[in-house]
């Protein structure tokens, strides 16, 4: 996976269907300041390690039902 | 009652001294909070508004009603993103300056049905967005035991109104430890109960996925009885759960029901890097579970490393979801820092969102098969006691770490489960901030998590808080 860099999100958020963000927003992603936000490229390496993980047919996570203690 | 008595008493003594005639009336009660309120807001920014129209108003109306409501003119106050009819909901930001509420959320109008009085709306981080409380728009709620410090958040001024006496209970959300953390923060008991068993619905949202109400309260008797209020099925909310409801206060009316449970202790990540005061006390609160008779194993939960991205990314696509409907016209009323959230949650991609749902799936099944054997787990509530106001980061144990991580890093994981978790004091810091503790349980059985945080109430209670009034 390619280090990302401030175009590719300039590119994607003004080529596809997206709101408009401002330059120092999507550069807030590459390059954090603000201390809230983890840096999007750290993000998309652990969501890079995620996608590695086979979790067979598991479906996405909807309402919880109770379980009876075996 | 004299002032401080009045200001910091549960809400059973506040229905006693009204049942006994100690307290004169609802008026004469809503009298006092209201003054009160108005008085120590101007310091600790705890309520964006304070409505004493309504307030008094509702309170007349219950003056002549005897006993025939369980919360007959107990005041409270809500996080300012629960409409409440007629008033403003602004969810702490200037893009809902001038958003009025047609109608109550469900769990308003259940507590006001029971006969409570909302004095108001409580200070929240912009949208609850953010864990430390911080609002530029309506001031930063302090924390009640020093005001150099923060109250903590998204849950701010609902931990701060109760801490400094404004009301004696308080709602809020909890979307990744949003009511734990500032309850924890505060000296105040806060209870998350399972995902579903209160309506959501009248509340604006953050993240459908990981959004809970939660409670905060002074003692876990109060932390029951609002439960009981305000749980049940709401047809309004699609997430909420046809479960039946326990009797939670009868439940912690049975002596002995502690020796019964088995308690499991996570030590793997939860009881690492984390201030050792903190951790000092949690083994004393599970040593207090022991002398009560329950059976105290360890166990390991899964593997803790990813959760932090598996919840960020389902909150910021939701979060983005949200709030596009503001986005075109009043995007730049929001502040710089949500829109660089809102901005990453653009440029996830589906997969990787349903990937991370997927995830919270794997998370509960894992959980789940912990709570096979174990009926609670036990944990510290944050590794970390309030930080300062403006602090940035943290350093423990030679570890950095950004203050917001920090803080969620014991709650988040059980907002994606969905399972119930209460925090209790467990002590006063050496600084002289107070510390809590995490008890968890399986799904719809509040009861059993209530029952085993009240046996900590009992043995780790902690002195109110000494600011100037």
């Amino acid at each position: 996976m390619d280090k990302l860099d401030a175009h590719t999100l300039q590119a994607l958020c003004s080529q596809l269907a997206a709101h408009q963000w401002e330059e120092e927003e999507l550069n807030e992603l590459v390059d954090p300041k603000l201390g809230i936000i983890t840096g999007f490229q750290e993000l998309l390496e652990e969501l890079e390690v995620l996608r590695h993980v086979d979790l067979e047919f598991t479906a996405p996570a909807q309402s919880v039902q109770r379980k009876r203690k075996v | 009652m004299r002032e401080e008595e009045l200001a910091f008493a549960s809400i059973n003594a506040l229905c006693a001294g009204l049942a006994s005639g100690d307290i004169s009336s609802p008026v004469a009660l809503t009298q006092f909070f209201l003054e009160r309120s108005k008085r120590l807001n101007v310091d600790c920014h705890a309520f964006i508004e304070i409505t004493e129209h309504n307030a008094l108003r509702d309170a007349k109306r219950l003056e002549n009603m005897r006993d025939a409501v369980p919360l007959r003119g107990i005041p409270f106050a809500s996080k300012d993103l629960f409409d409440v009819e007629g008033v403003k909901t602004t969810a702490g930001s200037r893009v809902l300056a001038d958003n009025t509420a047609s109608a109550d959320a469900t769990v308003i109008k259940r507590l006001r049905n029971a006969g409570a009085v909302n004095h108001g709306k409580l200070n929240l981080h912009e949208f609850a967005y953010g864990i430390t409380g911080e609002n530029v728009v309506y001031g930063t709620p302090v924390n009640a035991y020093d005001k150099s410090r923060l109250a903590g958040g998204s849950s701010s001024g609902s931990a701060a109104a109760v801490a400094f006496g404004l009301v004696p209970f308080a709602l809020g959300t909890d979307t990744g430890g949003s009511t734990r953390v500032p309850a924890a923060f505060s000296g105040l008991v806060g209870l998350k109960p399972t995902f579903g068993r209160v309506s959501r619905s009248g509340i604006i949202p953050y993240s459908w996925s990981l959004d809970h109400v939660g409670t905060i309260t002074r003692t876990v008797a109060d932390a029951a009885l609002i439960l009981q209020t305000i749980a049940g099925e709401d047809k309004n909310d699609p997430d909420s759960s046809n479960e039946p409801l326990d009797d939670y206060l009868a439940a912690l009316e049975q002596p002995g029901n502690l020796s019964k449970l088995k308690i499991g202790v996570p030590r793997a990540f939860f009881f690492e890097n984390a201030d050792s005061e903190i951790l000092a006390v949690t083994e004393l609160a599970i040593d207090n579970f022991r002398a009560h008779g329950a059976q105290v194993v360890d166990v390991e939960l899964p593997k803790m490393e990813h959760t932090r991205a598996v919840s960020l990314t389902v909150q910021m696509p939701e979060a983005l979801s949200v709030h596009s409907r503001y986005l075109k016209d009043r995007g730049h009323l929001y502040s710089c820092d949500f829109r660089a959230g809102l901005a990453l949650g653009q440029c996830l991609l589906a997969e990787h969102y349903i990937r991370a749902k997927r995830m919270m799936t794997r998370y509960r099944q894992q959980t789940n098969a912990v709570f096979e054997k174990v009926d609670l787990l036990i944990t510290p509530t944050t590794p970390i006691i309030a930080p300062r106001i403006g602090q940035r980061r943290i350093t423990i144990d030679n570890n950095d770490e950004a203050i917001g991580n920090a803080v969620t890093r014991y709650t988040s994981f059980f907002n994606m489960t969905g399972h119930p978790a209460l925090t209790v004091p467990s002590g006063l810091h050496s600084l002289g901030l107070p510390m809590g503790v995490q008890i968890i349980g399986r799904y719809y059985e509040e009861a059993e998590v209530l029952i085993a945080g009240l046996a900590l109430e009992e043995n780790f209670q902690i002195p109110k808080p000494s600011f100037h009034a």
